[in-house]
């Protein structure tokens, strides 16, 4: 394995630090307070390329392999500090993206993917319900066949970009009998007749990352946007959940990059008691775990993209990424905020809405516990 | 008379320097000091490009000197938009009398309808290869641009410029070299497709031989030193305190 | 014949007393040196400047030179230098010298020195020190070849003493067909003001993005200046929000200020901006962000909001 880059590899690096830098990071805290969307941010995103990251050059992407897609989504992490922006970004591509890129028809590929990639159009995910999270297989929602559409009832929570999104993929089961093999997707346009986006949920983090509960009353979809084949759901979910899990918290190391060269910074220039903070044992060693979190964070990052890369499989290994990211992101702001003393509670200082974003990470993408469950599985036990 | 309708070809010289934005915390990285392109030529790119958006030009080309390490930057520059993009191979410290007698050989041959390009690099800050280009062309200049419009048929360039006593208009005789100032626009930022195409582009590398021009620098950087650090002061707790000690200790009220 | 020729810049009523500085060099450099002055109806100006110790003041003095018009006025520096065999061409920092200098060395086929803030000898030749990297490094530069041009901070040198006997002026005499005319006058902003110049005030106050808006950067910056006496200065990012005129901009690209006393109002302290005031002998910032740079070189640091200290402070001033 040998992650250094080529020259291609870092200029693209380069240019995603400095237009993320320059161009993403203006009123982040004012909308986290406010759990505001910024629609200008994402559509620059989309002008820019970050969306499309993955998805081949003839449907309006990029063709980045999947190192090189993650390294770039760490940039974005380690550089824009609007950690919502980033989670509706990758719950776009995860969710929205890669199930259409891999299940969908040609004729559903070339309708969606350009705007998907470009900024203009945005996706979300519907499969979490108020009685079905983490054993998702066992949702509610029903879909029947009439003439020529499917007819959807139920309601889904937890929609990541459910207020904007212009098409959302669905997940309903057209035969609860069947168990998972009754499960199946859908690609649901915003004003469907019988789609009803409802109110938007406040969160503890990501706050500008819009979501809401979503209900589904006679919601009628056209057969041409049945995705994939019948009886595959349940695949289709494993199949771009796997790609989530490997990919989500790529940004998550950034961040964590970013909180640690702060806090180094922090640590020389504070002084207390007559000497910087850093040279005292308890503050340095702080930061000495924050760098070892930082390295292995990312070598399971780029270990599993590799692997996929590699085009191996990579159950256990995105499972393994997105529980020790999302644990190491979570102390990594503890310790920030605590390095920093009461500065590190204020909002000012951006490290308290760190703590509260990382938060998430062990819960959504299937919570923390699962993973464990998921890898004790895949070892046999 | 002279007549023309659109201003054609726009040159626009850009120099590599080190990342002013670059305050990565040593140690905590493995990454290496980053290049780009000046900022204050990436101000000239993007004014070159608006104007070609505008209709009134056809062909941007961008040209630099330098080692071939500075094709990233010209990749840059094709990235932004540039339609070509011209390295002058020369891996020597040069200074700006140098870098002007080059790039004139290199206008002459090119034969623009106008030059526009920063007014200082942020590394050197000299602020002085517009001018003598200028002086060498014998061409009008219009140094410090915050805005360009073009006038009679594209004849001439109406310019504002930000001195010392405030704004300037001028109006100079094409073909000129402009220099730019902060406030002329705030360039676009180099996306990914863009990046991608630009590896597609040629980057033309010419010789100083191939120009016909040898010249050497005539200033040398001997060494460069940090300059002696203020040492920090105190801190105030009240507008009283900070007055008593501006008056008492510094006695400068 | 004057080994050095010093470029003076004024404002059609007076010699400007910063470009006056770089007689100072002139006069460490050693043998003679004369002053030039552009323009027209400058008997006023050539009279003013007599006493600096120059063998002589150069007037160029003609209707096409009335505006400070850079192919113009370089065509003729050039020639004056020439004609009076100068090695070196002087003259102070300025948007005035920078616009016309450079393009007369290349005229002139010699290298120029941008900024020169001390000299030091070498072995027998001059070594010149000039600030690179907006000023967050020094660095030594050799020149070689028989003519050089260089501009001086003012800043760096200290003004003149004019106490020398009066030389003579003598009017340059130039063929006003051959000067080029491709540049032409349309504009120029006038603004009056009553506050002392910024490069030459004792007192300056900076004011940066914090301020908000242009009525409120006027009332508190402006306010704090005219109870100080002093000028008003402002980051590119004030500027940038229109919150000050461009000719207000201290900095790396700016202007370049060493007053007694600089006080920094919500500014935090980017290297471009301190490029232009760390001369300053004492240095004063207010910002509510305790870990500000500009807090790592202000003499007195006082951490608050300027919006209640500011008046605060025009306040006690004003009660003396």
């Amino acid at each position: 394995m040998d992650f250094a880059w080529s020259d291609q590899q870092r200029e693209l690096l380069d240019a995603v630090g400095r237009f993320a830098s320059q161009q993403l990071n203006y009123n982040v805290i004012e909308n986290d307070r406010d759990s505001v969307f910024n629609h200008d941010a994402w559509k620059k995103c989309g002008g820019f390329g970050i969306q499309g990251l993955p998805v081949p050059a003839e449907y309006g992407g990029l063709g980045m392999d999947p190192l090189t897609t993650v390294a770039a989504l760490e940039r974005l992490g380690y550089a824009c500090k609007d950690n919502g922006l980033l989670f509706s970004i990758n719950a776009h591509m995860w969710t929205a993206i890669i199930p259409v890129l891999y299940n969908g028809s040609e004729m559903q590929k070339k309708k969606y993917l350009p705007g998907l990639c470009n900024g203009t159009l945005i996706g979300g995910n519907a499969m979490s319900e108020p009685n079905s999270g983490s054993d998702a297989f066992s949702l509610a929602t029903t879909a029947i066949k009439k003439g020529s559409n499917y007819v959807l009832n139920g309601s889904k929570i937890f929609v990541t970009n459910g207020p904007v999104a212009d098409v959302l993929v669905v997940f309903a089961t057209l035969d609860k009998a069947r168990g998972p093999y009754g499960i199946c997707a859908f690609l649901v346009e915003k004003d469907s007749p019988g789609l009803n986006v409802a109110r938007k949920l406040e969160k503890m983090g990501v706050r500008t990352s819009p979501m809401a509960e979503v209900f589904f009353e006679d919601c009628e979809v056209p057969e041409e946007n049945f995705l994939g084949k019948e009886g595959a759901g349940s695949f289709m979910f494993t199949n771009s959940m796997t790609w989530e899990r490997g990919c989500i918290l790529a940004s998550a190391v950034g961040s964590m990059q970013r909180l640690l060269e702060t806090s180094i910074r922090y640590a020389k220039e504070r002084r207390q008691f007559g000497q910087s903070i850093g040279k005292f044992q308890r503050v340095a060693d702080k930061i000495v775990d924050m760098k070892l979190r930082v390295e292995s964070a990312r070598h399971m990052l780029y270990h599993c993209a590799w692997l996929r890369g590699q085009r191996k499989q990579v159950y256990v290994e995105a499972a393994m990424a997105k529980l020790h990211i999302s644990d190491c992101w979570v102390k990594c702001c503890e310790d920030a905020i605590q390095i920093r003393g009461g500065y590190g509670y204020m909002t000012e200082y951006e490290v308290e809405r760190e703590l509260r974003d990382a938060i998430g990470s062990k819960l959504y993408s299937g919570t923390s516990e699962i993973q464990r469950s998921l890898i004790a599985s895949l070892l046999g036990l | 008379m002279k007549q023309r309708q659109s201003v054609e070809k726009i040159l626009v010289p850009f120099k590599s320097v080190p990342d002013p934005n670059d305050n990565a915390v040593a140690g905590a990285t493995a990454s290496t000091p980053k290049s780009v392109i000046n900022p204050f030529d990436e101000i000239a790119i993007e004014e070159a490009l608006r104007i070609r958006e505008r209709g009134e030009a056809t062909e941007i080309v961008g040209v630099t000197v330098g080692a071939p390490a500075v094709d990233e930057q010209a990749r840059a520059a094709l990235a932004m938009g540039v339609d070509r993009a011209i390295r002058i191979d020369d891996s020597r410290a040069l200074d700006p009398y140098a870098v002007a007698r080059i790039l004139r050989t290199l206008i002459e041959k090119e034969a623009p309808h106008v030059v526009i390009m920063g007014k200082q690099a942020v590394d050197d800050d000299s602020n002085q290869v517009g001018q003598m280009l200028a002086g060498l062309l014998g061409w009008p200049q219009a140094t410090f641009v915050s805005k360009i419009e073009f006038l009679d048929n594209k004849t001439r360039a109406q310019c504002t410029r930000e001195t010392d006593d405030g704004l300037e208009v001028i109006a100079i005789e094409l073909p000129a070299i402009i220099t730019t100032d902060l406030r002329l626009n705030e360039p676009r930022y180099v996306s990914l497709p863009g990046l991608i195409k630009a590896h597609r582009k040629p980057i033309e590398i010419l010789t100083c031989e191939q120009l016909g021009v040898t010249v050497r620098p005539l200033t040398t950087i001997l060494f460069a030193s940090r300059p002696p650090k203020r040492a920090a002061g105190t801190r105030v707790d009240s507008v009283e305190e900070l007055i008593a000690k501006l008056r008492q200790e510094a006695k400068v009220l | 014949m004057a080994e050095t020729l010093v470029l003076i810049e004024h404002d059609r009523q007076q010699a400007k007393r910063p470009s006056l500085h770089a007689i100072t060099l002139a006069q460490r450099l050693g043998g003679e040196y004369a002053l030039l002055v552009l323009g027209h109806g400058l008997d006023e100006i050539a009279a003013s400047l007599v006493s600096y110790g120059a063998c002589a003041v150069v007037v160029a003095d003609d209707p096409l030179l009335a505006e400070p018009l850079a192919d113009r006025y370089a065509t003729v520096v050039a020639e004056a230098a020439r004609k009076h065999g100068a090695k070196t061409l002087l003259g102070t920092s300025s948007t005035f010298s920078k616009d016309v200098l450079p393009r007369a060395a290349a005229l002139l086929d010699a290298p120029m020195v941008t900024d020169v803030v001390a000299i030091e000898a070498m072995d027998g030749s001059i070594l010149y020190r000039r600030p690179i990297n907006a000023g967050s490094m020094l660095a030594t530069v050799k020149v070689e070849g028989d003519r050089r041009v260089l501009t001086v901070r003012a800043t760096a040198f200290e003004a003149p003493a004019a106490n020398a006997a009066p030389c003579h002026t003598e009017r340059f005499t130039f063929d006003a067909a051959s000067l080029p005319d491709g540049m032409q006058l349309i504009s120029r902003e006038q603004r009056a003001s009553n506050r002392p110049d910024l490069t030459e005030a004792r007192v300056v106050v900076g004011g940066g993005r914090p301020l908000k808006d242009k009525e409120t950067f006027e009332r508190l910056v402006g306010g704090l200046a005219d109870a100080l006496g002093g000028a008003v200065g402002a980051t590119r990012a004030a500027v940038d929000a229109g919150m000050a005129p461009n000719d207000y901009q201290v900095g790396q690209t700016g202007k370049i200020v060493a007053p007694e006393l600089y006080i920094a109002l919500g500014i935090s302290g980017a290297v471009q901006h301190l490029a232009g005031i760390k001369d300053s002998r004492i240095i004063v910032a207010i910002n509510k962000d305790p870990d500000a740079p500009i807090f790592q070189m202000a003499t007195y640091g006082l951490v608050g909001d300027l919006h209640q200290l500011v008046p605060q402070l025009i306040e006690s001033i004003r009660r003396g």
